[in-house]
């Protein structure tokens, strides 16, 4: 496995994704507050992850070989990426742009969490229409354009609930239903995948041997079938679980405002008289 | 201190004529709970006298006091009784009684709706009980598993009536989940906001969007089924392509969530009692609340664990032993808050403690089993074996009923004004805690050695017999410890020691008031600043509030109308949401005969789907109208909608004479069941629509319907807008041909 993994072939150390990454990373660096934040962290995060999903095996994979691979992609591009953007963004910085009068109208729409709820379950619906998904997989353009549209999505989705201003976001009831119903999007998504007999996506059935692994992945016992209830497996399951602490993460903000006097335990409480006056 | 104002005054509705018949006519919420939890206790002895039947039956290898048909009869019968007419019944009982006195309120938001969700109960449980009458119990097991449930292997009528009672408790329990709902959000004392409200309130919330949300999965698989049985479909029929699988995936969709439904309240109930006989407050609020939330969400996705055995692919298996491990989480670390706050604590060994107790103790066992379960292998091997009921007890009655006998215990002087007595209580907790362990651990090692479930009789395989004869030894107990309890219910009735207010110096608003409440529950309220009100109140210097600040309350609180609204909407969406997906399922499929492609207009259908829509755009503007108080625009605008929807309908009718006029009906192939199946139930969704609208019309003419109710208004229009939204599903789904 570790060496089907190193193996030279499924890197793509030239692709063309260095030309986002790298003015992605000479922006940061520039713009990086100082002292040190952990937000900055998560910048990074978003650039290698994002370097990672074209670079790595996923992104050799993704095109054209396996499902799996490109759903794995997907994931990365429409959730972990951008939501380690959204998490790396400066307040302070962000009030002053976002406040000024021009932004008000665009932030109007784009604040809204309708809005954000159907670019990113439609993101995922929408690629995965079986035409357009084997176009594409098979078409560098498509391939582009979908990759940005999932990262736009992506940014639109997270923005209700982990906008760096408070203001910006839904209230906390009201995000646990909007993450809870994103989850029973993406599951019925993942079980149609993966119960269908149908192929979601025909270019996978038939892949075109570029570099010469197929005949590896088959033997690794990753059939089309197989690959593809794996691929509907993942649309369902992982996004569901970061959904759910997304959930977890938006009830302890909910719950943050109580102090920790309540929740002292033990000795301290022997204090504490019986309560019959 | 004000109420919280709410419409309807319970108590006027009260009919005077006889005490016995004012329990008929009431709509008091506490008079409902206490109707709840007796007719559940009946209905726990008919399924409890089942029960001891099979234990008589295993009694002995090779026993034949039960022919192996009324074997069958009587655990399915004792399955779904104890599920859907004790279990849920009891809970919801304790959640109607205790809710609106612990949140302030003098009754649920819909006391009328909550008398009809009560009276569904005895409805669908003598539905299902007169199937004796009819010769023969259903025999089809709890879950009714195709196609064994089909009419080619089950031609009796008793299968009807196990669907037919079911629908009847699924429709009662939706009703009483929305009740529950709207009532805690919109009905709570000033001061309590969503944080502060006691555990057992949030639990019964908690359990209240499951029921909302996991029903209607069960009520589409019944509708389903019955048209395959009725109607002469195939959805669950292998032989004629359907799938005998997908009522399984249908069935557990709602049965895992159903789990949770069981337990979830008993965990309020103890998370109420421990703090009160340790004298602390819970440990950990914030992460029991928030991990009950996590439960609600994540019991969805785990449906598939009972499936195992079906053959999903290692794949699908793998996924669903993860997120079943992911579930124990929450769980798990409950236990350990529930322990922490009795660590330290002075603590008063009371029966309800003792019960608590005794639930950390064998809820575990059950619990530590279920993650057994959750790996593949050894639910291949111990599945269908008496390891799996042994599982399954310790969790429903370790969990569920020690959590409402501990409850019992605890709020029985708040609903009688006496105590019941702790002499007797001993006796009935020692008889259970043995008997559970008697039975069920005994069957824990059957289970090992093989012996196979739902089987009437047994070899007589070395050791079988002794431990079968324990498992019975400890039935009985069981059934001797619930004699006890009855028999100290009945003398603590009339001669219990008089409790007063507050017998335990509990910390909730219930306590608050006379035992028994008042018919409008409170004279008046303590302020809310805490989780623990009457704390408080009786420890000035000690107040919850004065040491640590909980979030306070905002003072909002949402329109009833509204949030009826869409926990219906919701509820509905989940039924059709399983309907489109049998759709989907069997269409993705090559079929002979009629398909969407050769049997559907779609131009012409799509013409009515325009006036559909517009009667949306028409109700919008009849809203707005009605919001300007202009009275002659809003009947126009209504009646416009109204007419549009007619014209929709009129244009279903005339496809569904083309079709049955070229003999495409439902029992024709599985295009053809889907089709009137899922396009059906949305017209009887728009009929039902109409009526309404109708109403409101005729009440618009009337000048009784004003500006004054536009939330009603808008809680119509959310009902009416959803079912625009379900048809354009529909529309792409069959007529467009989405997803196939």
């Amino acid at each position: 496995m570790m060496a089907f993994l190193t193996d030279p072939a499924l890197w793509h150390w030239t692709s063309r994704i260095w030309f986002v990454v790298l003015p992605l990373l000479v922006v940061g660096l520039w713009l990086r507050p100082k002292p040190f934040a952990a937000r900055q962290l998560w910048f990074l995060a978003a650039c290698f992850v994002l370097l990672m999903a074209f670079v790595s095996p996923i992104g050799v994979l993704a095109r054209g070989y396996l499902f799996s691979a490109h759903m794995i992609q997907h994931l990365l591009l429409l959730l972990i990426i951008p939501l380690c953007l959204m998490l790396s963004l400066p307040q302070g910085a962000f009030a002053s742009i976002a406040e000024s009068p021009r932004m008000m109208s665009l932030r109007k729409w784009f604040a809204h969490p309708m809005l954000g709820w159907v670019l990113g379950l439609g993101a995922m619906w929408f690629w995965h229409v079986p035409s357009l998904c084997s176009a594409a997989t098979q078409s560098d353009l498509l391939g582009v354009i979908r990759s940005a549209t999932f990262l736009l999505a992506g940014l639109a989705f997270w923005w209700p609930i982990y906008a760096p201003l408070e203001k910006y976001r839904l209230d906390p009831l009201t995000s646990v239903v909007y993450l809870f119903s994103a989850c029973l999007g993406c599951t019925l998504l993942g079980i149609y995948i993966t119960f269908t007999t149908v192929s979601v996506c025909p270019a996978f059935a038939n892949p075109v041997d570029r570099i010469g692994i197929l005949t590896a992945i088959y033997q690794a016992g990753l059939s089309p079938s197989v690959d593809q209830q794996l691929g509907g497996l993942l649309m369902w399951v992982p996004p569901c679980s970061l959904y759910v602490c997304a959930i977890v993460s938006v009830l302890c903000r909910w719950y943050s405002a109580e102090s920790s006097i309540l929740e002292t335990s033990g000795p301290n409480d022997k204090n504490l008289p019986e309560a019959s006056a | 201190m004000p109420l919280v104002e709410t419409s309807s005054p319970a108590t006027t509705d009260e009919v005077e004529s006889g005490r016995l018949l004012s329990w008929v006519g009431t709509v008091d919420h506490k008079r409902i709970g206490i109707l709840y939890i007796c007719t559940a206790t009946i209905f726990l002895a008919i399924g409890g006298l089942e029960a001891l039947l099979m234990r008589v039956q295993l009694l002995f290898p090779n026993n034949t006091f039960l022919s192996p048909d009324f074997f069958n009869q009587m655990f399915t019968m004792h399955g779904t009784t104890m599920v859907f007419l004790v279990g849920m019944p009891v809970l919801v009982g304790f959640a109607n009684y205790f809710v609106p006195l612990m949140i302030g309120a003098r009754d649920v938001a819909f006391p009328r709706l909550n008398a009809m969700s009560y009276w569904l109960l005895p409805m669908g449980g003598i539905l299902l009980y007169f199937s004796f009458f009819t010769g023969k119990a259903p025999d089809a097991g709890w879950f009714s598993y195709a196609p064994l449930s089909t009419k080619p292997y089950n031609l009796q009528v008793a299968q009807d009536y196990w669907i037919i009672g079911l629908l009847c408790l699924g429709v009662g329990s939706v009703a009483a989940g929305i009740n529950i709902v709207v009532t805690v959000l919109t009905l709570r004392a000033p001061g309590m906001s969503l944080q502060r409200v006691p555990l057992f309130v949030w639990m019964s919330f908690m359990t209240a969007i499951l029921t909302v949300l996991a029903l209607p999965a069960l009520n589409a698989a019944l509708a389903m089924l019955l048209i395959d049985r009725w109607l002469g479909a195939a959805f669950f029929e292998p032989d004629r392509g359907g799938s005998a699988v997908l009522w399984q995936h249908f069935f557990w969709v709602f049965g895992h969530p159903e789990v949770y439904i069981l337990i979830l309240p008993a965990f309020g109930m103890i998370s109420e009692i421990i703090p009160t006989f340790s004298r602390k407050p819970i440990y950990g609020y914030a992460f029991v609340a928030g991990s009950s939330a996590v439960i609600v969400l994540l019991s969805y996705g785990v449906w598939a664990h009972h499936m195992f055995a079906v053959g999903l692919g290692m794949g699908a298996d793998i996924f669903f032993a993860v997120g079943t491990l992911l579930i124990a989480l929450p769980t798990g670390v409950k236990i350990f808050n529930w322990t922490a706050t009795m660590w330290g604590g002075s603590i008063r060994l009371t029966t309800a403690m003792m019960f608590a107790v005794a639930f950390l103790l064998e809820f575990v066992v059950g619990g530590l089993t279920g993650v057994m379960f959750a790996a593949v292998p050894i639910d291949w091997q111990l599945t269908d074996t008496y390891f799996v009921v042994g599982h399954f007890h310790y969790v429903l009655i370790g969990g569920t009923v020690f959590g409402v006998f501990a409850a019992t215990y605890y709020w029985f002087p708040k609903m009688t004004g006496r105590m019941l007595s702790e002499k007797l209580g001993q006796w009935h907790f020692w008889l259970w805690v043995f008997g559970l362990n008697a039975t069920f651990m005994s069957q824990h090692f059957l289970g090992v050695m093989g012996m196979p479930r739902r089987v009437y009789t047994y070899a007589d395989n070395p050791g079988w017999m002794i431990l079968n004869m324990f498992a019975t030894l400890g039935a009985f107990a069981m059934g001797a410890g619930t004699l006890v309890l009855l028999w100290n219910i009945g003398m603590s009735l009339r001669h219990g020691k008089i409790a007063g207010d507050n017998p335990w110096d509990a910390f909730t608003l219930e306590w608050a008031t006379t035992s028994p409440p008042p018919a409008d529950n409170f004279k008046t309220i303590p302020e809310v600043k805490s989780r623990r009100p009457l704390w408080d109140m009786s420890q000035p210097e000690l107040a919850d509030w004065k040491h640590g600040k909980t979030p306070e309350d905002s003072g909002r609180r949402p329109s009833k109308a509204l949030v009826c609204a869409w926990a219906f909407v919701a509820s509905e969406a989940v039924f059709f949401l399983l309907l489109l997906v049998g759709y989907v399922v069997f269409n993705s499929q090559h079929l002979e005969g009629p398909n969407a492609a050769n049997s559907l207009d779609v131009a012409r259908t799509g013409a009515f789907t325009v006036c559909l829509l517009a009667s949306s755009l028409s109700f919008w503007f009849a809203e707005l109208a009605l919001h300007a108080g202009k009275m002659v625009h809003f009947r126009r605008w209504l009646g416009m909608t109204i007419l549009l929807g007619a014209i929709f309908i009129a244009g279903q009718i005339w496809e569904y004479t083309g079709l049955i006029m070229n003999d495409i009906t439902v029992d024709e192939n599985l295009f053809a069941a889907t089709f009137f199946t899922v396009t059906g139930f949305h017209g009887l969704h728009v009929m039902a629509g109409l009526v309404t609208l109708s109403i409101l019309l005729s009440l618009a003419i009337r000048e009784d319907f004003t500006s004054k109710q536009i939330q009603v208004f808008r809680g119509v229009g959310i009902y009416w807008h959803f079912v625009d939204v379900v048809w354009i599903a529909v529309f792409s789904i069959i007529y467009l041909g989405l997803m196939q």
